[in-house]
């Protein structure tokens, strides 16, 4: 399923924030401090780690939002972005202008969007709520709309932090089989998740992160030994 | 905008490091194009009046300036006086709109920086598309009046579509500076709306700069919106060609604070999201 080189390198990847603290005071923040992964064709790559890890922190570096401060990100070109659920939403306006809004922001032409809009609305389930105003809608409305969008956009490599299904129990259940047939295509993916049956279930391989530095790469059984091993 | 391969020379990221691929700047015009249109729709259903307000809000903001200086100070010596007043503030209100939401326009968007890469200079932009659209309304409903009060068309009505294009430029420089220093230091925010109700009295707005001595004359110089006034007037009321090279240099300057905003976005792309979370 992987080829033998890395799509997709980083090497001692450190991201620092600086805040303000007071008038001339500034704090600073070492949100990741040395990171180091790589991704290979159509792998499926899982990241585990406790809370404030750096997880999130990583997918922001690997989709190009943020930049490494020390250490190099090696992308020879390939798009990595989030899957982001109702990004650039405007509650005035119909579910088709935000779906056609939103998919832009995620990188798909107007075009693009136009020729899924019937595959959208179809998978969202909104029926005749598509044309009427996404203020009206109930948040799982809002949700199934968010993800039927999210699920069209294709990047060369996709992020997953967390969210595999989300609204009532039997959308939870199609969204979440959608996205699993997605990850199991060829598609390269970087999957957050705290859920282990889902990281030994998706994962080709795992990453493990603890308080901001790499600990552990290789195979799923491997780093999942390791790490649960570790917690207390 | 750089957009895809913006060159890093930060010493620690070596020369080769090549940047995550953004998207085709064209991808980024269209999107403007769609979410100018998304915004001014959001914006207008959120009101009873809708589209209306695009007229009745400018109508409101003259009539406001007009109660208090035609009408109050009585500064006008006659008839001629509210379409020189009209002309002014239809012209600043331009300005002022697009100033004060623009140097906003990158924080506003923190949580959307926060969630996919789209390159700075798209948000003070759809803020300029937008009030550009607005000002085409005002505009038009500024002609139809002076076609009543004014001159009307004349040869002079040659040069508007420079006068009104220098403006955009002006405009354009302005937001695009302010909109990227302003998350680095949001204090300028503050200042920004003081200096613009400073500079709408000291424009020429509500009075000729003409009328005050000459050792004056030099902070009005200064004062690039005072030229880009005087050039309205000169060719809506006093059916004359506005002073040209007045208006190519501030065509040159607004290029160039317009360009150092461009740069620093570019410069500073991924470390906005840093700063406006």
């Amino acid at each position: 399923m992987s080829s033998a080189f890395p799509i997709v390198r980083l090497d001692n990847v450190g991201v620092c924030f600086s805040q303000r603290a007071g008038l001339f005071k500034r704090r600073e923040f070492w949100a990741l401090e040395d990171i180091s992964l790589n991704l290979f064709q159509g792998e499926t790559l899982g990241v585990v780690g406790n809370n404030g890890a750096g997880k999130t922190t990583l997918l922001k570096v690997l989709s190009g939002i943020l930049e490494p401060s020390i250490g190099t990100y090696t992308n020879p070109g390939f798009r990595a972005s989030m899957l982001t659920l109702q990004l650039g939403f405007l509650p005035n306006l119909t579910g088709r202008d935000n779906a056609v809004l939103s998919g832009m922001f995620l990188g798909l032409s107007r075009r693009m969007v136009l020729e899924k809009l019937d595959a959208i609305m179809e998978f969202s389930e909104l029926g005749d709520f598509f044309d009427q105003p996404v203020r009206t809608y109930s948040a799982g409305m809002r949700a199934r709309l968010g993800f039927s969008v999210a699920l069209e956009a294709s990047p060369d490599i996709l992020l997953i932090d967390e969210v595999l299904g989300v609204g009532d129990a039997d959308f939870r259940a199609k969204s979440t089989a959608a996205l699993k047939s997605l990850i199991r295509s060829d598609r390269t993916v970087v999957l957050v998740s705290h859920n282990q049956a889902t990281v030994r279930e998706l994962c080709d391989r795992l990453v493990w992160i603890e308080n901001r530095v790499t600990r552990m790469e290789g195979p799923v059984d491997e780093v999942m030994e390791s790490f649960t091993g570790a917690r207390p | 905008m750089n957009v895809a391969h913006s060159t890093s020379d930060s010493p620690a990221s070596g020369a080769e490091l090549a940047k995550p691929r953004g998207l085709p700047r064209t991808h980024y015009f269209s999107l403007l194009w769609f979410k100018t249109y998304a915004d001014l729709r959001a914006e207008a259903a959120r009101t009873y009046l809708n589209f209306l307000w695009w007229i009745v809000e400018p109508v409101l903001y003259m009539a406001v300036f007009y109660v208090v200086f035609g009408v109050l100070f009585k500064r006008g010596d006659g008839p001629e006086y509210v379409p020189f007043l009209l002309c002014g503030l239809a012209v600043w209100k331009w300005f002022d709109s697009t100033l004060r939401a623009g140097a906003n326009a990158i924080q506003m968007n923190a949580a959307l920086i926060g969630q996919v890469f789209v390159p700075k200079a798209f948000f003070p932009s759809v803020t300029i598309a937008q009030n550009l659209v607005k000002y085409v309304v005002v505009l038009a409903i500024l002609l139809i009046f002076l076609q009543f009060y004014g001159p009307g068309v004349n040869t002079s009505y040659l040069a508007l579509p420079l006068v009104v294009f220098v403006q955009f430029l002006f405009i354009t420089g302005c937001t695009f500076l302010l909109a990227a220093i302003v998350p680095f230091m949001p204090d300028i925010l503050q200042m920004v709306n003081y200096a613009l109700t400073l500079l709408l009295f000291l424009s020429g707005i509500f009075y000729s700069v003409d009328t005050f001595p000459d050792h004056y004359q030099i902070f009005f110089a200064l004062n690039p919106m005072v030229e880009i006034i005087e050039s309205y007037r000169d060719v809506l009321l006093y059916e004359r060609w506005p002073d040209f090279g007045a208006l190519a240099l501030v065509a040159g300057v607004s290029l160039l604070i317009g360009g150092l905003g461009l740069w620093i976005m570019a410069r500073f792309e991924r470390v906005y999201p840093r700063v406006v979370l």
